[in-house]
């Protein structure tokens, strides 16, 4: 059963490639290009799945991860981090902010595959 | 992953990470430079983060590494845990070359390429060593986790190996089906903004083929614009000037897409400046202004390294150290300007700095020296043709070769390049004080607006970027509206003297016959002068399509190419340069001198007039006197054979230009015997000299011995009654001249 993702993220190749990947599952895929736009969208409808990147101008991950939990809609929207930083106290504030879960970019497909299945069988 | 999806992903990571990579060079200038942006730092380490993560992502792990590093870095610069100093900017730029091989590398040759980064990687730890340890990417084992299994299990452990857990996020999210359809409404009203930047990126191949359609379709619009235009039908009528206003928007649309601001070419410069000011111990401040004016991107490509040349020599040749500008007077820092905008449907650039000027003088010498143009040749010439010779190839003024701007090759080039695509390179400087190099450039080379002109039965089209205004004579006007200095032809437009050019006899047509009943000029701009075109017939402006010449054909200077008319016939382009130079307008040779020459001192003749002090006359003999005709009633010389010479009643007269014209021998009107021996009859016809003198409603030829000189004096007059046809006598050359009074002369003859 195919789910809805947004992937965030300002680099329009990892969105892209995000967007294949996961739409080869059987998902749909809705893409932004920083946090602001993502809580624009996000604002008006839900989604299964939010990949979002941490550092994008105008609005980083963290500050969209704490301002999705801070709606109605999305207070339980599975929401995945994607960080190159090994720096744990970045992981820290994403869970701090609510998020779900880290994916360390980079990332193969199938690792994105697996952690995708993984939340979406939880 | 699929092939193309990976091929596709690889052109947009090159895209993105080189226009990143010049933006960071932006940033980290700006911040060299003293900026104190507090998102500078921030937007380098995004720009870098980008590529970093994209670059790993579809596998380019020596990229990854080496954007790593600098990643790194980055962070404590932009935490302010450490202040930069000039090692630090200058690693970031060697960095960020490094970054930029590597995506060429991988754009041309598909892969990151052999060069070793690892001294690059080390330099660049050991700047923030002493603050950070060396953190390699992708050191962490497990690649994803979940935070609510961190809560449960140990920090580190977490991953794929984790248990699952129940946890706050673990709820199955909500599906939200009854509000999908308004959702996807809302969302759909968001839609454009949503991309990045609500722009894709289309091959470039795709759009020239686009154009080429579009192309296709302008000229079948022209077809069927014509024929509709003789049929009565007005349904149809109407439908075609849709069809026509629908073309020429579809057109301009589809011309936009091929156009880029010039700021793109212009993005790298400041890098070059500081990279060359470095090296060559000078400072130069760099002002931009007009980068949005936009140009065909085919455009953009072809003057991307003429302007780079320009710039390089600019600083390296024009602009002076900063202790030579100081002995100077002027500011340690040297100015450079760029300076871009639109002007009568071309573009112009503009590139001037403020630096010590080119010596028109010593271009000249090494001209000479080189052999490029003989002393003879220089002595004739003005500054700005001075200034010209730097186009010349093989010409360098440089006192050393240096390596920044190479050997003097490349003025020749860049002239080459600019003249390929339709535009020309001009330039200006005053010794001492700089120089300005503006370069004109047609907006687009598919689409051109153009004048359709007819010459001996054919049609040529005009690129109206060149085209100035048209002048229209009519066949009694011409003789006296067209003036002949020396063996030039001239068209006195509003005090200024335009060369004519006619146009069949620079194509070597065969006259259709039925010329003179009017003269039509197109006056052209090429290179900054003026001259007339003659032609038989201006039929039209259209939008043309340029369709390049065959190879065979491609030494012809004249035609810039072909197109395809409204009836389906082919017209030929002219190269309006080409032309000019053809007709010896631009070029240095002899006979562009002479008729230069002429044209100045004709120019000086107009002048005169103004100023009412200076005269030009033609100064001619008659027997032992010498003569002077004001140069202003002349319209023509000529020499004719004296058995042209006809009598009609008392008087004689000769068949000039269809029409009959009254002649005066001078020698007989004014009682001097004639120096000409008089002809035997067995002799060949004599060849006489003949000044046409024009005056209101007819013209007059006046015979003389012989025509000595065009000569600009201030003279005075000596009124001297008694003899009529001469106002009076003067001093002109040292002598004493007679001036000719033709108005009376005429009425003497009738």
């Amino acid at each position: 059963m195919g789910r809805t993702a947004i992937t965030v993220d300002d680099a329009s190749t990892i969105r892209r490639m995000i967007s294949f990947t996961l739409r080869g599952a059987g998902h749909e895929v809705l893409e932004a290009a920083d946090g602001m736009e993502a809580l624009t969208l996000l604002k008006a409808r839900s989604v299964d799945l939010v990949i979002s990147d941490i550092n994008m101008p105008r609005m980083d991950g963290i500050e969209l991860t704490r301002q999705l939990r801070a709606l109605d809609r999305h207070k339980a929207t599975p929401i995945l981090l994607l960080t190159t930083e090994s720096d744990p106290a970045m992981k820290n504030k994403g869970k701090l902010a609510g998020a779900t879960g880290w994916l360390v970019k980079p990332f193969q497909q199938e690792q994105l595959l697996a952690v995708v299945a993984k939340i979406f069988a939880r | 992953m699929k092939e193309d999806l990976q091929s596709q992903l690889i052109s947009e990571l090159v895209i993105e990470s080189l226009e990143g990579l010049d933006a960071f060079d932006h940033e980290i200038l700006d911040l060299e430079r003293g900026g104190v942006s507090p998102d500078s730092w921030n937007n380098a380490f995004r720009i870098i983060h980008t590529i970093k993560g994209s670059s790993g992502c579809i596998g380019f792990n020596e990229v990854e590494l080496v954007a790593h590093a600098g990643e790194s870095l980055l962070t404590v610069l932009r935490d302010g845990r450490m202040t930069p100093d000039a090692a630090v900017f200058s690693n970031l730029l060697r960095y960020s070359d490094a970054l930029r091989e590597m995506m060429r590398s991988i754009e041309e040759k598909g892969n990151e390429g052999d060069a070793d980064h690892t001294q690059l990687v080390r330099d660049i730890q050991a700047l923030h060593s002493g603050i950070t340890g060396t953190g390699k990417p992708g050191n962490q084992k497990q690649s994803f986790g979940f935070f609510d299994d961190e809560a449960e299990t140990p920090v580190g452990f977490a991953g794929e190996a984790g248990p699952e857990s129940p946890g706050s996020s673990r709820n199955t999210v909500d599906k939200a089906s009854e509000k999908e359809s308004s959702a996807v409404r809302v969302s759909e009203s968001i839609a454009p903004k949503l991309s990045s930047d609500s722009a894709i990126r289309v091959d470039v191949s795709q759009i020239d083929r686009l154009m080429n359609l579009v192309g296709e379709l302008v000229l079948a619009r022209n077809q069927i614009v014509q024929s509709a235009d003789q049929q009565a039908d007005p349904a149809h009528f109407a439908a075609v000037q849709r069809i026509n206003l629908i073309t020429s928007e579809l057109q301009e649309s589809v011309m936009k897409t091929r156009m880029h601001p010039i700021g793109n070419v212009w993005a790298k410069f400041p890098r070059i400046i500081r990279d060359l000011c470095h090296e060559l111990g000078k400072e130069v401040s760099l002002a931009m202004e007009g980068s949005e004016t936009e140009l065909d991107r085919t455009i953009i490509e072809a003057i991307k390294d003429p302007m780079t040349h320009i710039i390089r020599n600019a600083i390296d040749h024009g602009i002076e150290t900063p202790e030579e500008r100081r002995t100077a007077g002027k500011l340690a820092q040297g100015r450079l300007n760029l300076r871009a905008f639109h002007e009568g449907g071309q573009v112009n650039i503009e590139i001037s700095d403020d630096g010590n000027g080119i010596d028109a003088e010593r271009v000249l010498q090494k001209a000479i020296q080189r052999g490029l143009v003989t002393a003879e040749q220089g002595s004739r010439m003005s500054h700005r043709e001075m200034l010209a010779l730097i186009f010349l190839p093989g010409l360098s003024t440089a006192e050393k070769v240096t390596n920044v701007s190479g050997r003097g090759v490349g003025m020749d080039v860049v002239r080459t390049n600019i003249e390929k695509i339709g535009g020309n390179v001009d330039l200006y400087s005053e010794p001492g004080k700089g120089a300005t190099i503006r370069i004109k450039i047609p907006l687009t080379l598919a689409i051109i607006p153009a004048l359709v002109v007819t010459c001996c039965g054919d049609r040529y089209a005009i690129p109206a970027a060149s085209l100035v205004e048209l002048v229209r004579i009519e066949g009694d006007q011409i003789a006296k509206a067209i003036e002949h200095i020396h063996d030039a032809q001239v068209y006195r437009l509003r005090g200024n003297l335009l060369p004519i050019v006619h146009l069949a006899k620079e194509l070597e047509l065969k006259p259709s016959g039925h010329a003179d009943d009017a003269l039509f000029l197109i006056v052209l701009q090429a290179e900054g002068r003026q001259f007339g075109l003659a032609v038989d017939g201006i039929n039209d402006t259209e939008e043309i399509v340029v369709k390049p010449l065959g190879k065979e054909m491609k030494g012809l200077t004249v035609y810039a190419g072909a197109t395809i008319m409204g009836d389906g016939k082919v017209a030929l382009i002219l190269d309006v340069m080409g032309l000019a130079r053809r007709a010896s307008l631009l070029d240095e040779g002899d006979r562009q001198t002479r008729s230069r020459k002429a044209l100045e001192e004709a120019a000086r003749s107009a002048h005169s007039q103004a100023q009412g002090e200076m005269r030009s006359l033609l100064v001619a003999h008659v027997g032992r006197n010498r003569i002077a005709i004001p140069l202003s009633c002349i319209a023509r010389l000529e020499e004719i054979s004296a058995d042209k010479i006809e009598s009609a009643g008392k008087i004689e007269v000769i068949q000039y230009r269809g029409r009959i014209m009254t002649v005066l021998r001078l020698s007989a009107v004014l009682g001097i015997e004639s120096a000409r021996r008089t002809a035997d009859p067995g002799d060949d016809p004599e060849l006489l000299a003949l000044v046409v003198c024009a005056l209101e409603t007819e013209n007059v030829g006046v015979i003389v011995d012989s025509i000595e000189d065009i000569v600009e004096a201030s003279i005075q007059i000596e009124i001297r009654e008694g003899q009529r046809g001469i106002l009076g006598s003067a001093i002109v050359q040292q002598r004493v001249t007679d001036l000719l009074d033709i108005k009376e002369l005429a009425r003497m003859a009738a």
